[in-house]
């Protein structure tokens, strides 16, 4: 190994330059054919309608239950359509659980639900229990045992176990082309943290594939997009303060631990409905601790400082505000659940301001009108509130003149390169010299610049492996967010659909925030962009957010946070 | 379920700002990477605020200066000092705009690549200068401050452009030190950068001017007694040149014949030929900008029309746009632009090559000839064509007084009839004394190592 090590390390300059010059052709064709793998089943996977129970009426008409969270109304977008005018627009909803038992709740409607002749406001359905809704009445028929597995063998199953499995090795094979590169390039000074930061998300990938495996589950999409991320956020890294590596792969593991643990919570909706007061508490809880015992950096109080370690609880809130704001349909058609909701988001938003950071503020509000949307469906609600964030920002901005002055320079950065556009001119400056193809990794410049690896980490990736690479990264994002959207529509709860999308939206929002700003098509806001810039916190949060995605994943096997279905019953914890 | 998976469009909206923000980047990216490249202060383009990139060589392939890393200039000294001037030091003291304004020839960038080259950055920037003539020019100067600049007057090369004081890129001296103005202006290119009092070179425009405007004024005589009164003034003379013809006046550099032809044009019209000859102008090229000189006769006393006839008075001119117009009376009246980089390439891929930059015609053909002919007159007759073996050279001395007891400025300019030395020139330099006596040698020498460096 040493042998190895050092020959590599002393290889001739021409060597290096052929090394260097095949990788910048070889890194994006590498990286392109392991996301189109890992993107492309996210993108197709078919959709088709599940039937999960019969409702039978009396005239022996039957309708089929398509979701385990039905509405029943008049309304034309309910689930289920009872067209009679003593039934309300939005009356009861019919919920499915995991063992595969049956809720009715009535959700406010004047006449009520009644259940075998007597009213009742949510109940647990035995077979022959006789709805009554507005009058009309009906039997509940379950699906058998027996249809339901067939059910699952027909639905799209997640990738193979062999798919995953290539997808980590080419990951793998870029993560050692990676480290060769820095270690060509930089030789020893830094071999030990190179080796660290690539090694060890190597290591975890592989590790974590492993244990699905032994769970028996086989989708490895997300996470490897996510590893993808990581890596290049290490390479960033690497060639802008090498030391920071291990700091960083140490976030990336309490950041999968966290992923597991929400993964978890999320598996069983009764028990992830309970954790919901724990992370609301949580959430809360992190912003006022920041507030008492924070620590002001650039004009922005959100940074906890315990000995030499420096965290950002906003960010970990961030998580807790997505399981606060999911919710599952019963809930959701009663009013008062959003009005909770909306006390604790203006605790949240008052906490922010107090800290005075503004693209902490604009992703929690962007999170906000998000999950109220979805659960209000109401776009009036939506203008009011962004009617609200407007007034609100001319009073922050009128107040705050650090801020005025982000906006002062925005599209005129050319103007005042030394001045307020000195950090966006340079990086947009090294951003072009890196081309389409990039520079190769450590011979850029952007370890000059201010958080080269941070705010403006995609500047120092566009610079060393070229504007493609960067286009790949932006992609992947969406195409994380195009999954949460598309798997909505076969989500087993609304609670799984509302808190993937709400995650997604934050990922998007800090990718829009960071990317957008950077390049100043928007003012910068110094937002970190997820998995790839260096941060503990903001990697952790990344990894919690992507639990709600995964757990939305419905297809048969892909996600350990939704349960099997085994041939004696329910899998078990 | 189906109304919340609805909902999820809303996710797909902030997909869809993401990406429509990203697309306008991108195509910002496309249209302006070149430009942020070349930006001030671009790190892989520039070190301090010299270009970072590349190497210079002159017309013969000798290097001047390799731009990696901490540059090197060249081993020569005297190389170093008389091409500092165009090549800018490491701190950026001077002003040397032309290699800066090649930034993204020289880098070679296009979008795939950025500016990655394969092991290494930059191009090869080749200059029109010689360094054998730089060289040459400089030791021709000795201690004299002032400069010395010839072009092709058919294509626009430069081929000498030496300016004084210089000092070394390797070893820059303490200004602090300086107590006797030895480097008075040290960072300034005098060529391109200074103004100077023409003197007697200015006859050439005003004879030019005449002949334009005055019929008969090849046939007219002109008595000089040594001074000629204008109302209570005086234009004065050297010597009494008694009665003398255009050619003889020219030849003589007679103060008092050009008063009196200078009477018979009138300050407006003066004025008005000196615009249309360009000798206030700027001259652009390469990215340098030549400061603009000043002839303001137009609103003024008839004795300052005289004065300023003479190129005394408030008569200012640029040697690299007084040289141009030399290159254009050269040419029959209609000029080229010099240029000092002649081609820029990358990995053997040329990113630029200069064309000939042809100006408008600025005289007619006839007046050109006959001040061609005057001119060549002056050389035979005064200044000695024996100085200049093997060249028909044709040219004008200047001595400007400049005032506050201090020696005048000797100038001179011209050029090279010869079809194979097709060179305009000028020489000036301050405080030097008599044009005859002082430019005359250093011009010999230098037209001597143009000679031998177009020969080669």
């Amino acid at each position: 190994m040493n042998i190895f090590l050092a020959s590599i390390l002393d290889a001739p300059e021409q060597y290096v330059n052929v090394f260097m010059g095949l990788l910048r052709w070889v890194a994006p064709v590498l990286v392109f054919v392991l996301l189109l793998r890992c993107i492309m089943p996210l993108m197709t996977f078919r959709r088709e309608p599940e039937i999960w129970a019969w409702l039978r009426f009396s005239d022996d008409k039957q309708l089929p239950v398509t979701h385990w969270e039905n509405v029943i109304g008049r309304s034309k977008n309910s689930d289920i359509v009872i067209d009679f005018p003593t039934v309300s627009r939005n009356h009861a909803v019919l919920t499915r659980y995991d063992d595969g038992s049956w809720t009715i709740s009535d959700v406010g409607a004047k006449d009520g639900v009644r259940v075998n002749g007597k009213r009742v406001r949510i109940r647990a359905l035995k077979p022959e229990d006789v709805i009554c809704i507005g009058g009309v009445e009906m039997v509940l028929q379950p699906i058998s045992a027996k249809q339901e597995q067939k059910l699952a063998q027909l639905r799209t199953k997640g990738a193979t176990v062999f798919s995953s499995f290539f997808n980590v090795l080419l990951l793998s094979v870029f993560q050692i082309l990676c480290a060769m590169a820095f270690l060509l390039g930089n030789g020893t000074e830094n071999a030990v943290n190179v080796f660290l930061g690539f090694g060890g998300i190597m290591a975890s990938q592989w590790l974590l594939l492993l244990f699905y495996i032994c769970i028996r589950r086989t989708s490895f999409e997300v996470e490897t997009v996510a590893f993808f991320l990581c890596t290049m956020g290490m390479a960033v890294i690497a060639t802008i303060d090498p030391a920071e590596t291990l700091k960083q792969l140490i976030a990336m593991i309490l950041g999968i631990a966290l992923f597991l643990m929400v993964g978890w919570s999320l598996r069983d909706l009764e028990r992830a409905k309970t954790f919901r007061y724990v992370a609301a508490a949580c959430g809360i809880g992190f912003l006022l601790i920041t507030l008492v015992f924070g620590t002001t950096y650039y004009g922005a109080k959100n940074w906890l400082v315990i000995g030499s370690l420096s965290l950002q609880p906003s960010e970990l809130t961030k998580v807790c505000f997505v399981f606060v704001g999911a919710s599952a349909m019963d809930r959701i058609m009663t009013k008062r659940n959003l009005i909770l909701f909306i006390g604790y988001s203006i605790a949240i938003c008052g906490c922010l301001a107090l800290m005075n950071d503004f693209g902490t503020a604009l992703i929690f509000f962007t999170t906000f009108l998000v999950i109220a949307y979805m659960r209000s469906g109401s776009i009036g609600t939506i203008a009011l509130a962004l009617t609200a964030l407007g007034f609100a920002g001319v009073v922050a901005l009128r107040i705050a003149p650090h801020a005025l002055q982000r906006f002062s320079s925005w599209r005129h950065i050319w103007e005042v390169p030394f001045d307020a556009g000195y950090q966006q001119t340079k990086a947009l400056m090294c951003m072009a010299s890196g081309g389409f193809m990039g520079l190769g990794p450590g011979r850029g410049w952007m370890k000059n610049l201010f958080a080269a690896d941070s705010d403006v980490a995609i500047a120092t990736v566009t610079e060393e492996w070229g504007l493609i690479m960067l286009v790949m990264i932006v992609l992947c994002i969406v195409a994380l967010a195009v999954f949460a959207v598309r798997s909505a529509s076969v989500g087993r709860s609304s609670f799984y659909t509302i808190g993937a999308c709400t995650a997604a939206s934050v990922l998007l929002v800090q990718v829009i925030l960071n990317t957008l700003g950077t390049v100043d098509i928007l003012p910068l806001t110094g937002v970190t962009f997820p998995f790839l810039s260096n941060g503990g916190s903001s990697m952790i949060c990344a990894w919690g957010l992507l639990a709600f995605i995964k757990a939305a994943d419905t297809r048969q096997n892909a996600s350990f946070a939704v349960r099997l279905v085994k041939k004696g019953g329910l899998e078990d914890e | 379920m189906n109304r919340v998976a609805g909902r999820a469009g809303i996710t797909l909206l902030l997909v869809l700002l993401l990406l429509v923000g990203f697309v306008l980047f991108l195509f910002e990216y496309v249209i302006k990477a070149e430009d942020w490249v070349v930006f001030d202060g671009s790190p892989h383009v520039y070190s301090g605020g010299n270009i970072g990139c590349g190497t210079v060589v002159d017309r013969d392939n000798i290097l001047l200066l390799d731009m990696n890393g901490q540059r090197k200039y060249s081993s020569l000294e005297e190389l170093r000092l008389s091409t500092v001037h165009w090549l800018g030091d490491r701190k950026g003291s001077i002003n040397a705009p032309a290699l800066p304004a090649y930034a993204s020839e020289l880098v070679g960038f296009d979008l795939l690549s950025g500016v990655y080259s394969y092991g290494k950055t930059g191009g090869v920037a080749q200059l029109t200068l010689s360094a054998d003539v730089q060289t040459a020019a400089l030791k021709a100067m000795g201690k004299y401050k002032g400069t010395i600049g010839v072009y092709n007057y058919k294509t626009g090369e430069l081929l000498c452009a030496v300016t004084t004081p210089t000092y070394d890129p390797d070893n820059i001296p303490d200004l602090e030190k300086d107590k006797d103005g030895k480097y008075e202006g040290l960072y300034v290119n005098r060529f391109t950068q200074s103004s100077y009092t023409p003197g007697s070179i200015f006859k050439i425009v005003t004879l030019s001017a005449a002949l334009e405007t005055i019929p008969d004024i090849q046939k007219q005589k002109f008595v000089c007694r040594g001074s000629y009164k204008i109302g209570a003034d005086e234009i004065t003379c050297e010597d009494k040149h008694w009665t003398q013809d255009l050619k003889s006046a020219f030849k003589n550099s007679c103060n008092v014949a050009f008063a009196q032809i200078a009477e018979q044009i009138g300050g407006e019209t003066l004025q008005k030929y000196a615009r249309q000859f360009q000798i206030t102008d700027s001259v652009q090229f390469d990215g340098i900008t030549t400061v603009e000189g000043n002839f303001e006769v137009a609103d003024t006393d008839s004795v300052n029309v005289a004065w300023g006839s003479i190129g005394q008075f408030t008569d200012q001119i640029n040697p690299c746009t007084f040289m141009t117009f030399m290159g254009a009376i050269a040419n029959g009246g209609r000029g080229v632009y010099p240029y000092v980089i002649d081609n820029i390439s990358v990995d053997g891929l040329k990113t630029y090559h200069a064309k000939a930059n042809t100006n408008d015609r600025i005289m007619s053909a006839n007046t050109a000839k006959i001040v061609q002919k005057y001119l060549a007159f002056n050389v035979t007759e005064n200044y000695g064509s024996e100085n200049f073996p093997g060249l028909t050279v044709c040219a004008k001395t200047g001595t400007a007084e400049v005032g506050g007891g201090e020696k005048p400025n000797a100038m001179l300019t011209g050029y090279v009839a010869d079809e194979e030395y097709p060179l305009a020139f000028i020489v000036a330099v301050e405080n030097g004394g008599y044009g005859k006596s002082v430019c005359v040698p250093i011009l010999s020498e230098v037209l001597a190592a143009c000679k031998k460096a177009m020969d080669s």
